[in-house]
């Protein structure tokens, strides 16, 4: 019997709370009642929420329309009012398991922005029913898991040319030459670089976004892996010829090229200890350390660095491909430094003012 | 390749494009000049195929047709790379990228393939293609001009969206055809090829750039024409249902 009680009374106490607070408003005698019996089960049910007295707790629901054909999906209820976004969409989840949180994306109207997982429900609602249209962002994959794939496919990629694989090079070819010591270097720096990389990600880097579409990968994983090839292509290659100025060149090169690295090294670092220490409200400072000195002329100096290593590989090496690869990152950093640089000057106004955003004094 | 694709996207914003932010049109002066680019480039298209009638009237067949328009034809599609600077300045509602690529691809085989290896242009295949390019950019260039002028003739706009259906495959063979008989003089001259060791560690073969640019034709092709397909049945139906509400 206590049972059938227990089945019974969510029900009822769902339905008034559908119709949020219009009936209590109206029929305080059902109100008590409610209240009453509320009482008499909260001792016999373990699980029912601490609400004895004035339960005005109105349950939200959500329904939830699919952008394109407007039809109904599912409507999510029993939704809190101090529930994030997050909440709702791990109830979608369950509710449809094919589309898991992150690949959801939901807006309040049909052109509108998409909606941040933080966002408390209390803050969307108009009345107790709320509307949200629904796209699937598709398949999505971790930053972390972007970024390891992304660089170990390099590193693999670039040693694979140069133990010179049979069926990349002629082999006789291959046994003839005598290879500069500068193509050793290469692979040394280059690998330094990739490992750099993986390490900052796996030890370093602390994500925001969360995830990325799966799309992005494959974009980002075509570039950089294809052009690693390449490039591993010429350098290692028996007809390779070394650079014109000799030792001076390739020393001065790579000295340029480690100093870059340890930079973007300790830049990085000092951003994910501000980022640790939520410290968000004022411009990353330059300490004792001199590589984070850049930060006085520029504020992205891990962009800065970053230009700066590929074009001290490119002379290093002396090879057109690198140079053109190059090219390209300076294209892409410029555009994020210039973005993030907007972002700064918004939030930290006077300090940034008189900052570049990647070169110093130039841009 | 049949730059039609670009102005598809022009012409569909007046004809309830689902994009919410409101392109502004271009202004006045924007217009004029426009108006005069189109109306030259119709003109010099008209001029490319009168030329061509004439010299078939005069020889009496269809072949080496090509060099008696020579100059107007790589005058008038060279002109074309304006386009992208209309797209860069943002006076012609279309994609820069898309634009570029569509117009690339012509001056590519205007001067890197019929005119670099002399020995193609007695081909019946360029034929093929400069006709097809002729017949699309006059109407083309004729339905911008209609279009920016606000009085489109429904011929024009009906041409522009269904003759594409011959003309199309129709060019794209000529282009194809052409850069395979370019292929073994290619290899032959080794023309603009760089081979190892140089000082820049930078090697190129031309030959294998165009067989990769004749594969690339598998993917594109297919893509750009259904697009055209379906842009054609949005607007020509949608002119239905203007016509019958009126």
């Amino acid at each position: 019997m206590q049972g059938r009680q227990k089945s019974s009374t969510p029900e009822h106490k769902g339905d008034l709370a559908a119709h949020g607070g219009v009936l209590s408003m109206s029929h305080n005698d059902t109100r008590s009642f409610f209240n009453f019996s509320q009482l008499g089960l909260s001792t016999g049910n373990a699980k029912s929420s601490p609400v004895l007295k004035h339960s005005k707790i109105t349950y939200f629901e959500v329904e939830i329309l699919d952008v394109h054909s407007k039809k109904q999906i599912c409507i999510v209820d029993k939704v809190s009012p101090s529930s994030t976004l997050l909440d709702v969409k791990h109830k979608f989840h369950k509710a449809c398991p094919q589309w898991y949180p992150s690949r959801v994306g939901l807006q309040l109207e049909r052109n509108g922005p998409y909606l941040k997982d933080s966002i408390n429900i209390q803050s969307l609602a108009v009345s107790s029913i709320i509307t949200l249209y629904f796209t699937d962002l598709g398949q999505q994959v971790s930053w972390t898991t972007f970024f390891l794939i992304e660089y170990t496919g390099p590193l693999l990629i670039y040693l694979l040319f140069y133990i010179r694989l049979s069926t990349i090079y002629d082999q006789l070819e291959s046994k003839k030459n005598f290879r500069h010591p500068v193509v050793h270097l290469a692979c040394f720096c280059h690998c330094l670089h990739y490992i750099r990389h993986l390490l900052e990600t796996l030890f370093v880097h602390k994500f925001s976004g969360g995830h990325t579409p799966l799309k992005n990968m494959i974009k980002g994983c075509a570039f950089y892996w294809g052009f690693t090839s390449w490039i591993a292509y010429y350098i290692n290659h028996p007809r390779y010829t070394p650079p014109s100025f000799g030792h001076r060149q390739v020393s001065f090169a790579a000295l340029a090229f480690l100093t870059c690295e340890a930079g973007n090294h300790f830049i990085n670092v000092a951003l994910a200890h501000q980022n640790h220490s939520g410290n968000k409200a004022c411009f990353p400072s330059p300490t004792y350390n001199p590589f984070t000195w850049l930060f006085l002329l520029v504020s992205c100096p891990n962009y800065t660095y970053e230009v700066g290593s590929w074009i001290s590989f490119t002379v290093m090496t002396q090879t057109l491909p690198v140079g053109i690869f190059a090219f390209l990152m300076v294209i892409q950093m410029s555009l994020w430094a210039q973005k993030k640089h907007k972002q700064y000057l918004k939030r930290f106004y006077p300090e940034v003012r008189r900052k570049a955003a990647m070169i110093p004094v130039i841009f | 390749m049949a730059a039609s694709g670009s102005g598809g996207s022009r012409a569909d914003n007046g004809y309830g494009s689902q994009q919410p932010r409101r392109r502004k049109g271009p202004g006045a002066l924007a217009t004029a000049y426009l108006v005069i680019y189109n109306v030259v480039m119709t003109a010099g298209w008209l001029v490319i195929a009168v030329g061509l009638v004439r010299a078939y009237l005069a020889k009496g067949s269809y072949h080496s047709l090509y060099y008696s328009i020579e100059k107007p034809l790589k005058f008038f599609q060279t002109g074309a790379l304006l386009e992208i600077l209309h797209c860069a300045f943002g006076i012609v509602p279309s994609s820069v990228v898309l634009t570029a690529f569509q117009v690339m691809s012509r001056v590519f085989l205007t001067w890197a393939v019929t005119h670099s290896v002399k020995e193609v242009q007695s081909e019946d295949s360029v034929l093929l293609f400069v006709v097809a390019w002729t017949v699309t950019e006059i109407i083309r260039y004729s339905f911008y001009t209609f279009s920016l002028l606000n009085h489109l003739p429904y011929l024009i706009k009906w041409a522009r969206y269904t003759l594409f259906i011959v003309l199309y495959p129709m060019g794209v063979s000529g282009e194809l055809l052409t850069i395979y008989a370019a292929l073994p003089f290619v290899r032959q001259s080794g023309l603009y090829s760089i081979s190892l060791p140089n000082e820049y560690n930078f090697s190129f073969d031309y030959y294998t750039f165009l067989i990769l640019v004749m594969i690339s034709y598998i993917p594109i092709f297919p893509q750009l024409y259904f697009h055209m397909l379906h842009q054609r049945r949005k607007v020509l139906s949608h002119t239905e249902e203007h016509k019958k509400s009126e």
